[in-house]
């Protein structure tokens, strides 16, 4: 593309130009002329409309531009640009009507863009060039922005830098690095469990020294030859579960035991020695008993024998003093049968008598029954049901069983007849029911008194038994009012005999208490010997001698009782001791593996820190790689060439417009006009302040021109409409040198419209071919009210000069 | 005759620019002219035609203002007599004043050098006196374009090349990762770095599948 040039433009209807205008353009200058309004800038808009498609100054005015492109007396026009170059002859057009512009074929969009900003300077662009990079020069999209990243493709350093952006705020950090937040979170979390872990330790470690000191303090007491410590506790539990100090406990409690068996027994044999002093005077007990014996003995014992004689089948007590009461209560409830059972012989007897004859009626009954049950006719039920079906079958006097007329009887229809007959049955079969229900009833009767009377004739009693009965009964009174004068003997008796037998009795034991004694002491010897201690001395008491030893006994017991809760206490420490050293192992082993685990968090978290500084590492250096291309590029090169072009037009100029770039901050680039001295490289006010309006334009122009020269040759296109408006003479010629540089020696395609007749015959003069393949098109726009535009263009060859010559 | 050294300090750094010496006096439509200092140029500038006046010690009545307008318009009427196409220049080496810049300009570009420091060598003391020199004549002298930008057209080559250069050359996985990325903007290269950062997270997850 960079060969390429414009060739030619047809122009119909467009903007200020009527008609059709064929504009060649074909030559490495082409200067228009027009006066104003002649359409000047109409054709170089229409330049930029078939390339690009829009126009960017009118945009600028006006967004609803496009329906004012077409000439208003017109109904449709067009614009057709060829270009030629390395890629051959191309043609772009646009066509318009009274709604707008179509395009057809025009640049891509990198190219358009770079004609819009960078090869085509409007007359209207020019007086705001500075003012727009003056404005915006902070703004990312702003055209200097632009400018610079396209320049130096900074995209990708942009794109660095703000992508990195994040890396700087640990809280950027965490959204955007996937893991980063979790991995801190769990190194709290372990950080947080190891720490009550190791305080979980710290509890149980002073659980076990404490323990392990109980320990030693046992084991001191109970296994002196054994070391004391975490090794050593197999060891130390089989010497504490031995046995040997319980056995010999048991061993004591059941001496104590005895003991206590002893010192009861002691007790009881001092007691009944202590009671033997009372002791009944058994003598005279057996005199009163002897006497009475033969007093009332006889009398008593005679009656005893004659009451026990009358109940024989009932035991008595032999006690006499309560013989008599008891042997009342049986005699009375004997004789209360006998009375009973008397009473009930009469009764019965006399039942039965009545009930025989109640059974005799019962019979009778029964017997009228039945005969009347036999004369009448058992089936006298179904006949009458017959007969009364048969009824519906006689219409007629002709019987229907026997067909003889019922006539010859004579004794009124048949039907009535049969009717009478069906009753009579009926009647006599209801009378059959009842008298069977009343046989059942007389024969339920005759059972029921048969059986009565069969059961009092069993009752019954024989009348000689009666008599015995109550012959009995009359003893058994007379006995019991013999016992009752007697009861007062036989109380006294009762009594006397029981005390008798008391003293007795007590007389023997007393003879057993003595030698108890005597064993006990025996006893309490022998246990003595027996439990280690000295046997009870002469003279010694009982309560001195037990006192002794069971003080023995009991010191002997409180140290073995000591020794075996020493031995439990030892073992339960050792169980406490394991337990602990068990989770002392077990936190030991969570505190390595989570230790492991923060290890690894931590590990991760400063790798990825790392990488993070890393990462801001890299993002400083696009920060100072940038700075250092940005401060070049401006300074080395914009500014230069700027400088460079501002100096051509402006030799006299001592102020030179440049960017002032900060040392500092070149993501938000903030790049300031200023101007400079040309020497002294002092700073001056920006170009408003500093410059006349005619060097401000040159500022502007030498802008765009640098602008354009300083980025890539994309289109080697400089077009520029009316760029003299206000500079004066001197600049005109230097600006006509500058042109003649561009096109010459840099070759652009040079463009460039004027209005100023003058300045259009000094350029064309300026701009002449110098040399062969040099050219040069005039092209001059005439219109008048009337008639369509004109365009009449003139070319220019080299031609070698020969005017000066030599002085002879 | 002797020339002044401004004159020949300009005479020279114009000749460094491919502009070659017209002997004078010469003859332009049949008429003598003669001047301090005459040279044209070369190729795209062929056409210029230079004229050099020592304004302080020049001969030819350079010295005069009134005389050198003479000349000058002389020649520029001559010139188009002949229908020449010769863009005339005029150096005017000294001080003038004003109104007669002015008036010259009207017929030819008109360019003033002066106060320019000559060392004994008869060129320009030091550079700033150079550059001053050259300003005045800059339109004469090619327009040099600083090395252009084409290095970097798309960018990146080089532009990623100094970064690199610009970071300690330790592990360069990260910068390598959103290098790449930077392709495809900014939350690319936020993304990227994000993957590049959890790295060591998801090898720790490999390795801790809890």
């Amino acid at each position: 593309m960079t060969a390429s040039i414009l060739k030619e433009l047809d122009i119909t209807n467009f903007r200020s130009i009527r008609g059709h205008v064929h504009a060649p353009l074909d030559a490495k200058v082409v200067l228009i002329h027009g006066e104003n309004g002649a359409g000047k800038t109409s054709l170089l808009s229409a330049i930029e409309l078939a390339l690009t498609g829009s126009v960017q100054s009118l945009y600028r005015a006006d967004a609803g531009y496009a329906k004012h492109l077409l000439h208003r007396s017109a109904g449709k026009g067009s614009v057709l640009l060829k270009t030629s170059g390395a890629v051959g002859e191309q043609s772009f057009e646009t066509r318009l009507d009274s709604t707008g512009a179509t395009t057809f074929g025009k640049l891509e969009q990198r190219l358009a863009g770079f004609f819009s900003e960078r090869a085509y300077l409007p007359q209207s662009l020019l007086g705001q060039l500075l003012q727009i990079y003056q404005d915006s020069g902070s703004d990312v999209d702003s055209p200097l922005a632009k400018f610079v990243g396209k320049l130096l493709g900074l995209d990708r350093l942009d794109a660095l830098e703000a992508g990195l952006k994040p890396l700087v705020d640990i809280r950027n950090v965490r959204k955007v690095v996937h893991g980063w937040s979790s991995a801190e979170i769990e190194k709290t979390r372990i950080g947080h469990l190891l720490d009550s872990q190791r305080n979980a330790r710290t509890a149980i470690v002073e659980i076990l020294t404490a323990e392990i000191n109980g320990l030693k303090a046992i084991a001191v007491q109970v296994a002196p030859n054994l070391p004391v410590g975490e090794d050593s506790l197999g060891a130390l539990t089989t010497e504490l579960e031995n046995k040997v100090d319980a056995a010999a406990l048991d061993n004591v409690l059941a001496h104590i035991r005895e003991l206590g068996a002893i010192k009861r027994e002691i007790s009881l044999a001092r007691e009944s020695v202590e009671e033997a002093k009372v002791l009944p005077d058994a003598g005279s007990l057996a005199g009163a008993y002897q006497r009475w014996e033969s007093g009332q003995g006889a009398q008593v014992s005679a009656m005893r024998a004659r009451v026990e004689q009358l109940l024989p089948n009932v035991t008595l007590p032999s006690d006499l003093g309560r013989f008599p009461e008891e042997a009342f209560v049986q005699l009375r409830a004997e004789a209360k049968e006998l009375s009973d059972r008397a009473v009930q012989a009469r009764i019965d007897s006399t039942r039965r008598a009545a009930a025989e004859s109640e059974r005799d009626t019962a019979l009778a009954q029964r017997g009228t029954i039945d005969a009347e049950v036999e004369s009448a006719s058992s089936d006298s039920g179904s006949l009458a049901s017959a007969l009364a079906e048969l009824t519906s079958f006689i219409d007629s006097e002709i019987c229907p069983a026997c067909d003889r007329d019922f006539n010859e009887v004579g004794k009124g229809a048949l039907s009535d007849h049969v009717h009478s007959k069906v009753r009579r049955l009926s009647g006599s079969a209801e009378r059959l029911l009842a008298l069977s229900r009343s046989r059942s009833e007389a024969q339920l009767s005759v059972e029921r008194l048969e059986r009565e009377i069969e059961s009092l004739t069993t009752r019954i009693l024989d009348p000689k038994v009666l008599a015995d009965l109550d012959r009995r009964a009359a003893y058994l009174e007379t006995a019991m009012a013999e016992l009752e004068e007697l009861a007062e003997a036989f109380r006294q008796g009762g009594k006397l005999r029981s005390e008798d037998v008391a003293a007795r009795r007590a007389l023997s034991e007393e003879q057993s208490r003595t030698a108890a004694l005597l064993g006990a002491r025996e006893t309490l010897g022998s246990f003595a010997r027996l439990v280690g201690a000295a046997e009870p001395g002469e003279g010694e008491t009982f309560e001195a001698a037990v006192g002794r030893v069971e003080l023995l006994l009991i010191a002997e017991n409180r140290r073995l009782a000591d020794r075996v809760a020493m031995r439990r206490e030892g073992v339960n420490r050792i169980a406490a001791i394991r337990t602990a050293l068990a989770q002392r192992a077990e936190i030991d082993a969570r505190i390595d593996e989570d230790e492991t685990a923060r290890r690894r968090a931590e590990i991760a978290l400063s790798l990825a820190q790392e990488l993070r500084d890393e990462g801001i590492a890299v993002r400083d250096a696009v920060d100072r790689v940038r700075s250092a291309i940005i401060r070049r590029e401006f300074n080395d090169r914009l500014n230069f060439l700027w400088g460079d072009l501002f100096v051509r037009l402006a030799p006299a100029e001592p102020f030179v417009p440049a960017f002032s770039i900060p040392p500092s901050g070149t993501r938000r680039l903030q790049p300031k006009l200023i101007t400079e001295h040309r020497y002294g490289g002092e700073v001056g006010g920006t170009p408003g302040a500093m410059l006349s309006a005619g060097n401000l334009n040159t500022a502007a122009l030498t802008l765009f021109i640098a602008l354009h020269l300083a980025v890539p040759k994309e289109l080697p296109w400089l077009i520029l409409d009316d760029p003299v408006q206000s500079m004066d003479d001197v600049h005109i010629a230097h600006f006509a040198a500058l042109l003649r540089t561009l096109s010459k020696e840099h070759g652009r395609q040079v463009l460039i419209a004027v209005h100023d007749r003058q300045l259009f015959e000094y350029l064309r003069l300026e701009l002449s071919p110098a040399f062969t393949e040099d050219s040069l098109l005039t092209l001059e726009l005439s219109r008048s009210r009337r008639r369509d535009t004109l365009c009449s263009h003139q070319r220019y060859f080299f031609k070698e000069e020969t005017a000066l010559m030599p002085a002879a | 005759m002797s020339t002044a050294p401004l004159i020949r300090a300009i005479q020279e750094r114009l000749r460094e620019a491919q502009y070659h010496n017209i002997a004078t006096p010469f003859q332009m439509a049949g008429v003598r002219f003669d001047f301090t200092a005459a040279m044209r140029g070369n190729e795209g500038r062929a056409l210029d035609l230079i004229l050099l006046f020592d304004t302080t010690t020049g001969d030819f009545g350079d010295r005069e203002a009134a005389r050198v307008r003479q000349r000058v318009e002389a020649l520029s009427r001559a010139l188009d007599v002949m229908g020449s196409r010769y863009v005339v220049t005029a150096i005017l080496a000294g001080a003038l004043l004003a109104e007669t810049i002015e008036a010259l300009a009207e017929t030819c570009r008109v360019l003033q050098v002066e106060d320019i420091a000559i060392g004994a060598d008869g060129r320009p003391a030091d550079e700033a006196a150079m550059r001053q020199l050259e300003d005045q004549i800059r339109m004469l002298l090619p327009l040099q374009l600083p090395e252009a930008a084409a290095e970097s057209q798309d960018g990146d080559g080089s532009v990623m090349e100094q970064l690199v250069r610009a970071l300690p050359a330790t592990q360069k996985a990260l910068l390598d990762a959103v290098i790449v990325s930077s392709e495809h903007g900014e939350q690319a290269v936020t993304e990227a770095a994000g993957l590049a950062i959890g790295a060591p997270f998801e090898s720790n997850e490999k390795a801790d599948p809890s």
